[in-house]
């Protein structure tokens, strides 16, 4: 459903409501994902879907329903329902008026049609290229590409209008030699920018490079991140960043704002506009999201709100509300970490003795205050020795806090998007000192 | 038209279309969600969802494509898309795995339910988790109490092209609390029951079981103490899990790398693979002589518990460890078939725009016979965790690490002082060798796991783990902590 569709949807729903204040989000969505093991095609997908969801807000009183049948009645059904819910819910004293910042600008790049407009033959084309690689390395592959377009308008009777349409496309490769294994990954809205074979051949090239993996010992280690691995490790610091997270004692931040918590090379902002992951500039509120700057060389200055928050903490609304229902509070969602001006060659040449780092798997926090979190290193991870890769170890377990690995960091001059997330990152790669493994594993 | 005749539309567009079978799965779903924060309704949603995905198999090679527009355009226009897309597949296929399920069912199946939430009125729902929430609010130090009851319905009805037609009514509820507690530049959290809630299917009878209120006010008085209670030691010890604990354990550590189509390499890139190899069937010997764990998707209750799969295979039960020996898979009908076996039905989707795909459904660690105070004799220095908190394992399923949210010492057989940040740590087979002693079926819990997520695009699972506590010697504990 296209973006005049989906206003003139939301204003028959937002006609149809009698209660007091009333938000209509209408999202549209249709994605096709081809994915393969062992140079075969095992599942390939398409799904296409439209969502209307209504928040009814009756004094003091908020309830919402959803639908995804778009008949008058159904419709009309879904809007008496939130109405309803409203009226049995108890008053929340707290609760703000639905918000309304005025019109924004998409940034450019976020929407192309080429994408949208992805055939099935074009995943395969891309499948059928890194099967190539991978028979030609006598290596299996397992991986995926895909291409989606989703659009959302946000209205409310506040007076809020807000569509965004973007697209997105991905590639995500893993090759498997005898014993040992290999990863390359790409994203971006324009699925005609993607080269399978590339990515392939990265994937490849760690696998060939990482074969008879020798077992080191667990303990503190020089490591590089690339920048897959460092946006998994980062991306457990973003909660932190969340209002509601810093009002109930869970966050960092919560010992204060203006703290240099980091070395100062970490600077983090969150913004929707970066070129390489452009996305919707309002929330889902359809509030303007702020281009926000929430690390400074080090030092924590902001976190982020939506219009509850805002109330509730008296500070500015810098839109970053989730859809609504929310329990989680406001979240960073297009978070940058700023680059540093080396190369991640020369960051390697730098290194005496160290760990390269292509992926994590299976982070989690173990201490959500401290920010410690647990995982295992994935699909390449290779010895430094010397200042060169000197060939492959065998996977590791970390335990490790984020806020202390990052007090003394260094990063190199070439971001990527990363990582197939519901939220954006945008990560260089990381040289971190004294990283904390604790034990091994068989391959 | 009614659905039925869809159906037939749309399986008959399919086949003219060049599919040698084609499935559909129509299903209308229904989310209701209740959620209390600190005194107010942070969430109190009502969603539904109506559409079908469709499978179409063209040469061995599978098509799915999924839409909500009901008329006859989006009917034909999907079915044609689910074909188009198998022959996308067909064109650059370098071996063909695709089949057939090998038969067809005409029958129906329905979630016992002894209470319907509609007969509870929404007011009382909502009174009854405020009640909760307010007992966990033992002190200024409990920053934030949360209750929450989840009510999920999906009626579906299978169709083939082999001509099965398959209606079933599926009813799963939930409930549960935590209290977060904060002081002196610590944060512990408790949550019940288990770390999750207590998630079955059935009706409101299963929020009614969870006790919320009963046990909300001792949840948040052990939230608090766990702010000054002593760090848990680092070391190798005897270790007891609570119930929950256990479940998770089976989950994490069984339930994913007996999937076959992970073990096949279909999950290599993003959930991994599987050290229980296709080799080892038969011969791996996976836990210790007391350790049984068995797929029984019929059992009254279970999360997982329906009538077929989503491919129409009927459900049953099948084991996966039998006496600590690697037995069997959970398979569907293409995975089954690689091994010489048949499919126990364990392929579902999330939902009606979602690929089925192989899913961990009612995976059950069979009671032991030992009461529950009885597992405590015999530790001389041990320590006994509930409620999980942290999970982690690598992606062959081997070196794991969990951590809970409480935990007591244990010394000569007695339940000791309380100790917080417990965590453990091993390689996986070592530690199902390692248990010594399963509690017996009065402590037996249907733990539920409804957020089990697998997949590309990522798909959330209801899965169910049975399991009462259990023992285990000489486990590392107290990693990531200094150890």
């Amino acid at each position: 459903m296209d973006s005049k569709a989906r206003e003139a949807l939301a204003e028959r729903v937002l006609g149809l409501s009698a209660a007091d204040q009333t938000e209509v989000t209408i999202g549209s969505e249709s994605a096709d994902l081809t994915r393969f093991t062992h140079e075969e095609i095992h599942q390939n997908v398409a799904r296409a879907d439209t969502g209307v969801s209504v928040r009814a807000i009756a004094g003091l009183r908020t309830g919402t329903a959803a639908t995804n049948l778009l008949d008058e009645e159904s419709l009309r059904a879904t809007v008496d329902r939130a109405l309803a819910i409203a009226h049995l819910a108890p008053e929340d004293p707290e609760l703000a008026p639905l918000p309304w910042g005025g019109p924004t600008q998409a940034p450019e790049g976020a929407y192309v049609k080429a994408t949208a407009e992805a055939s099935p033959q074009l995943r395969a084309d891309m499948a059928d290229a890194i099967f190539k690689v991978a028979e030609s390395n006598k290596f299996w592959c397992a991986g995926f590409a895909r291409t989606q377009s989703a659009g959302f308008t946000i209205a409310n009777s506040n007076g809020a209008r807000a569509s965004f349409d973007g697209t997105d496309s991905g590639i995500n490769v893993k090759m498997n030699a005898s014993d040992s294994t290999g990863y390359g990954q790409a994203y971006s809205p324009d699925a005609t920018t993607l080269n399978a074979r590339s990515v392939a051949e990265t994937a490849a090239g760690k696998a060939k490079n990482s074969a008879q993996p020798r077992e080191v010992e667990p303990g503190e280690w020089t490591v590089i991140m690339e920048p897959a691995a460092f946006g998994e490790f980062f991306a457990y610091l973003g909660q932190h960043f969340s209002a509601q997270a810093v009002d109930e004692g869970s966050s960092f931040l919560s010992d204060g704002l203006d703290k240099p918590y980091f070395g100062e090379n970490l600077t983090v902002t969150d913004d929707y506009a970066n070129s390489l992951a452009p996305s919707m500039p309002f929330d889902f509120e359809g509030q303007p999201k702020k281009r926000l700057t929430l690390i400074d060389a080090g030092v924590a200055k902001t976190f982020v709100t939506d219009s509850y928050w805002a109330k509730k903490l008296n500070r500015e609304n810098t839109g970053h509300a989730l859809p609504a229902p929310n329990a989680y509070g406001p979240q960073a969602i297009d978070i940058v970490v700023k680059p540093g001006t080396k190369s991640t060659q020369e960051l390697i040449s730098e290194t005496k003795r160290g760990l390269l780092i292509s992926r994590f798997w299976y982070i989690r926090t173990v201490d959500q205050k401290k920010a410690i979190v647990t995982g295992m290193t994935r699909d390449g991870t290779f010895l430094i020795e010397n200042g060169k890769v000197t060939g492959g170890v065998r996977n590791m377990r970390f335990n490790q806090s984020i806020i202390e690995a990052l007090g003394k960091c260094e990063f190199s001059n070439a971001p990527q998007r990363t990582g197939d997330y519901w939220f954006s990152l945008v990560v260089p790669a990381a040289k971190i000192e004294g990283f904390k493994f604790s034990s091994g594993t068989q391959f | 038209m009614s659905f039925d005749d869809l159906a037939a539309r749309a399986l008959d567009t399919a086949s003219k279309r060049g599919a040698e079978y084609a499935d559909l799965r129509f299903e209308v779903v229904r989310a209701e969600r209740i959620e209390t924060r600190n005194g107010v309704v942070a969430t109190l949603s009502d969603a539904t969802s109506r559409g079908y995905g469709m499978r179409a198999l063209v040469r061995g090679a599978w098509g799915f494509a999924a839409s909500s527009d009901l008329t006859h355009a989006g009917i034909d226009a999907t079915a044609a898309r689910a074909v188009e897309i198998a022959k996308a597949g067909a064109a650059i296929a370098r071996h063909r795995f695709g089949a057939a399920p090998p038969r067809a069912y005409v029958d129906s199946f329905a979630t016992p339910v002894v209470r319907d939430p509609d007969n509870v009125p929404l007011g009382d729902r909502v009174a009854l988790l405020l009640a909760a929430e307010k007992a966990l609010h033992v002190s200024p130090k409990i920053s934030v109490g949360r209750a929450w009851i989840d009510l999920w319905r999906t009626d579906k009805t299978f169709y083939s092209t082999l001509g099965s037609r398959i209606e079933q009514s599926i009813r799963q509820t939930g409930s549960g609390l935590e209290a977060l507690a904060v002081g002196d530049g610590e944060v512990q959290s408790r949550t019940f029951p288990g770390d999750i809630g207590l998630y079955k299917s059935g009706g409101w009878e299963i929020v009614e079981e969870a006790q919320l209120s009963q046990n909300a006010q001792r949840i948040g008085e052990e939230a608090q103490s766990l702010l000054t209670a002593e760090q848990c030691p680092s070391g190798t010890r005897d270790i007891i899990l609570g119930g929950s604990q256990v479940s998770l354990q089976i989950h994490e550590s069984c339930g994913h790398p007996a999937e076959l189509d992970r073990v096949m390499g279909w999950e290599a890139n993003f959930s991994g693979v599987s050290f229980l190899e296709i080799a080892q069937l038969d011969k791996l010997k996976y836990g210790s002589d007391i350790v049984t764990i068995r797929i029984d998707n019929t059992l009254p209750q279970g999360m997982a518990t329906v009538g077929y799969d989503d491919e129409g295979t009927k459900s049953g039960t099948s084991d996966i460890i039998r006496n600590g020996l690697l037995v069997g898979y959970e398979m569907s009908n293409d995975t089954a078939r690689t091994i010489g076996r048949e499919s126990n039905a364990c392929i579902r989707a999330q939902s009606w725009e979602f690929v089925p795909m192989i899913r961990m459904c009612n995976l059950n660690l069979l009671p032991g016979d030992v009461p529950f105070d009885g597992l405590f004799e015999d530790v001389k220095d041990g320590i006994y965790m509930e409620s999980n908190r942290s999970w982690s394992i690598d992606d062959h399923r081997l070196n794991f690490q969990f951590g809970c949210e409480i935990a007591w010492e244990v010394k000569n057989g007695k339940r000791g002082k309380l100790l917080k940040n417990p965590t453990y740590a091993g390689m996986t087979p070592q530690f199902w060798n390692s248990c010594d002693a399963i509690a017996d079926e009065k402590s037996w819990v249907a733990w539920g796991t409804p957020n089990c997520g697998k997949g590309e695009p990522m798909q959330t699972g209801r899965t169910a783990q049975c399991a009462s506590p259990a023992r285990f010697r000489n486990v590392q504990v107290g990693v990531g902590y200094g150890g």
